[in-house]
């Protein structure tokens, strides 16, 4: 090759080089989580008050699972799940409803197997743990798990938004997240807006590893920027849930897959970016999802299986020191027969707490209650288990 | 033409290359009709449904981002195959797997979770497309093919071929990565037992004075 064809060729690469570093965009420099939904205080209730229903009462599926709630724009509670005839059905579907003067609407299926091909164009084995994003603008992102190919370790994230409530949606939209064919990135958890706009996302790996990582979504004018980070590596924890302690303090609850059959907590001072060195709380977990989050009063609530061995009940138990010890508060449901699991937590911008969660395996169970009733519960005596 | 066309089509590109050069066979001499007879039963091969969907969406369905380097090499290998006449020296291979190898070290393992770093996050910053823009340079400037191609992905990613928006998945995928580390396996190998013949003739040598 001639001296100077090579030169011109050098001058080509680094001219790619500065178009590409051009045309990508470095959007979560700086992070900060906004504040966890202040309680408004015309919605806040005077006496405690508690609840449970179920979101899906006569939908006689065989299977639903990955129950959650959100608050569209207007503050009406939406429901979200999947369910169909058995987990790795493909013709299960991302159902949705809305809670309207005190009932729960008939669900209505928003994404199917078939439409998530059409849109990919490529198969998929089935799909499953929705999550709805609800925007500032009122708009509402979906983002949910296909499985290409095995069990959930082969799945991948997918996204799509709609500006109509939910009515009709935009075309599915695959996100890479992951080196090895894009394996392995899942989605359960609540997710947390961003001061600047945008989403923090708790996602989770479980291929080769099982680790914890953080997406970071921003849709700017109608092109998404998505990354990831890393809160630590390795083959012991997933289903992180995120609870922002204010700027960019933040902290993480994680399921446990090690033999140590714990809650393991991590915590980040700056947005998100570097965690601490993963260590034990005092409650156990039995390789089973856990939620949580902030209250008012900066106390933290989490909800999760009170056992070492299975999901044979539900719980819910307090902090006050920011996730070090934690205090075992109430009972959500005491039937092992019922299998509960999977619970997702959120607060309303009304000052009410919803805990969503599997109930059977065939329905989503949703209990929810406020401030005072959690006020009034008298916390068991403290644990003498420590970490 | 839709970006998710191009996606499609970029995506089907690799399958066929690498069925193509697998028809061609190893015979050679090959006649007009033999390669163009290849090109296409690769393409019809790859279009037979299954369950409804051809193998090239299956294939998608698995890996969506073909590495821009992967295909490059495999569109070199195919026009040496046809055309006879050699574009990429032993130099230029040897350079492609160690590159491919020394990727596939520094993604993999970290990507998929041995430690707290990310390396898979690399691939979103500006430190990848320089890194890779100075060792085609370096590799230019020494006058290696290998060098020529990794314009490529820079290429390729400005104009938004792959699905993916990471500049990893430009430069290694898990082929490529396979494919490397067995070749430059297979080379220290070779170089191993070059090396003990040496030293036993060496010592023959000695034994003789």
């Amino acid at each position: 090759m001639p001296l100077f064809i090579r030169w011109i060729l050098v001058a080509m690469a680094w001219l790619l080089c500065a178009a590409v570093i051009g045309i990508e965009k470095q959007p979560f420099m700086e992070p900060s989580f906004a504040p966890d939904h202040p309680v408004a205080s015309f919605g806040r209730r005077e006496s405690p008050f508690f609840n449970e229903e179920f979101i899906n009462p006569d939908q006689n599926l065989a299977f639903v699972h990955v129950g959650s709630t959100f608050e569209f724009g207007n503050g009406i509670l939406g429901g979200l799940w999947y369910g169909g005839p058995y987990e790795y059905c493909h013709d299960n579907k991302i159902y949705f409803s809305s809670l309207r003067n005190g009932s729960w609407l008939a669900p209505r299926a928003i994404m199917t197997s078939t439409q998530v091909e059409n849109d990919l164009g490529r198969p998929i084995r089935c799909l499953g743990n929705p999550l709805m994003l609800p925007n500032a603008d009122g708009s509402l992102e979906l983002l949910f798990v296909t499985i290409a190919m095995g069990r959930w370790s082969g799945g991948q994230l997918n996204r799509c938004v709609s500006k109509n409530g939910g009515l009709t949606w935009s075309r599915v939209e695959r996100l890479t997240l992951s080196p090895l064919c894009n394996f392995s990135e899942l989605v359960r958890n609540r997710p947390i807006p961003l001061a600047g706009g945008g989403w923090c996302v708790p996602i989770y790996q479980e291929f080769i590893g099982k680790f914890p990582e953080l997406l970071w979504l921003k849709d700017e004018n109608g092109k998404l920027t998505a990354r990831k980070s890393r809160i630590t590596g390795g083959c012991a924890f997933l289903q992180p849930t995120l609870i922002p302690l204010g700027g960019k303090k933040a902290i993480v609850l994680l399921r446990d897959w090690t033999k140590a059959k714990r809650i393991f907590v991590s915590r980040s001072q700056n947005g998100g970016f570097t965690w601490s060195k993963t260590v034990p709380t005092n409650l156990p977990n039995p390789d089973a999802g856990i939620s949580g989050l902030n209250l008012a009063d900066g106390k933290l609530l989490v909800a999760f299986n009170d056992s070492t061995s299975k999901r044979e009940n539900l719980s819910l138990a307090l902090s006050r020191d920011g996730g070090d010890f934690w205090q075992r508060i109430f009972v959500l449901n005491k039937d092992p027969d019922s299998y509960p699991s999977y619970p997702f937590v959120m607060k309303a911008h009304n000052g009410l707490i919803y805990v969503a969660y599997t109930d059977e395996g065939d329905a989503i169970k949703l209990v929810n209650f406020n401030e005072e009733w959690i006020d009034e519960l008298q916390p068991k005596k403290a644990d003498t288990s420590g970490p | 033409m839709s970006t998710d066309l191009i996606h499609q089509l970029y995506a089907g590109l690799l399958p066929w290359l690498g069925l193509s050069l697998l028809l061609l066979g190893r015979s050679p001499i090959l006649s007009r009709l033999r390669i163009v007879g290849s090109l296409l039963l690769a393409f019809f091969l790859l279009r037979i449904p299954v369950h409804g969907w051809n193998i090239f969406l299956w294939i998608r369905s698995l890996e969506a981002n073909p590495s821009i380097i992967m295909s490059g090499l495999l569109s070199v290998a195919l026009w040496q195959r046809v055309s006879g006449r050699e574009l990429f020296r032993l130099s230029d291979w040897t350079a492609a797997w160690i590159f491919g190898s020394a990727a596939a070290f520094t993604l993999y393992p970290m990507g998929l979770g041995l430690t707290s770093v990310d390396s898979y996050c690399w691939g979103w910053d500006r430190g990848l497309p320089i890194a890779t823009a100075a060792i085609a340079t370096a590799l230019l400037l020494l006058g290696n093919r290998l060098g020529v191609l990794l314009l490529l992905p820079s290429a390729g990613f400005f104009l938004d071929l792959q699905e993916s928006r990471n500049f990893w998945d430009a430069l290694v995928d898990p082929i490529y990565a396979v494919i490397s580390l067995g070749a430059v396996i297979l080379l220290l190998l070779r170089l191993c037992t070059q090396r003990q013949q040496r030293v036993a003739s060496f010592d023959k040598g000695q034994t003789a004075c």
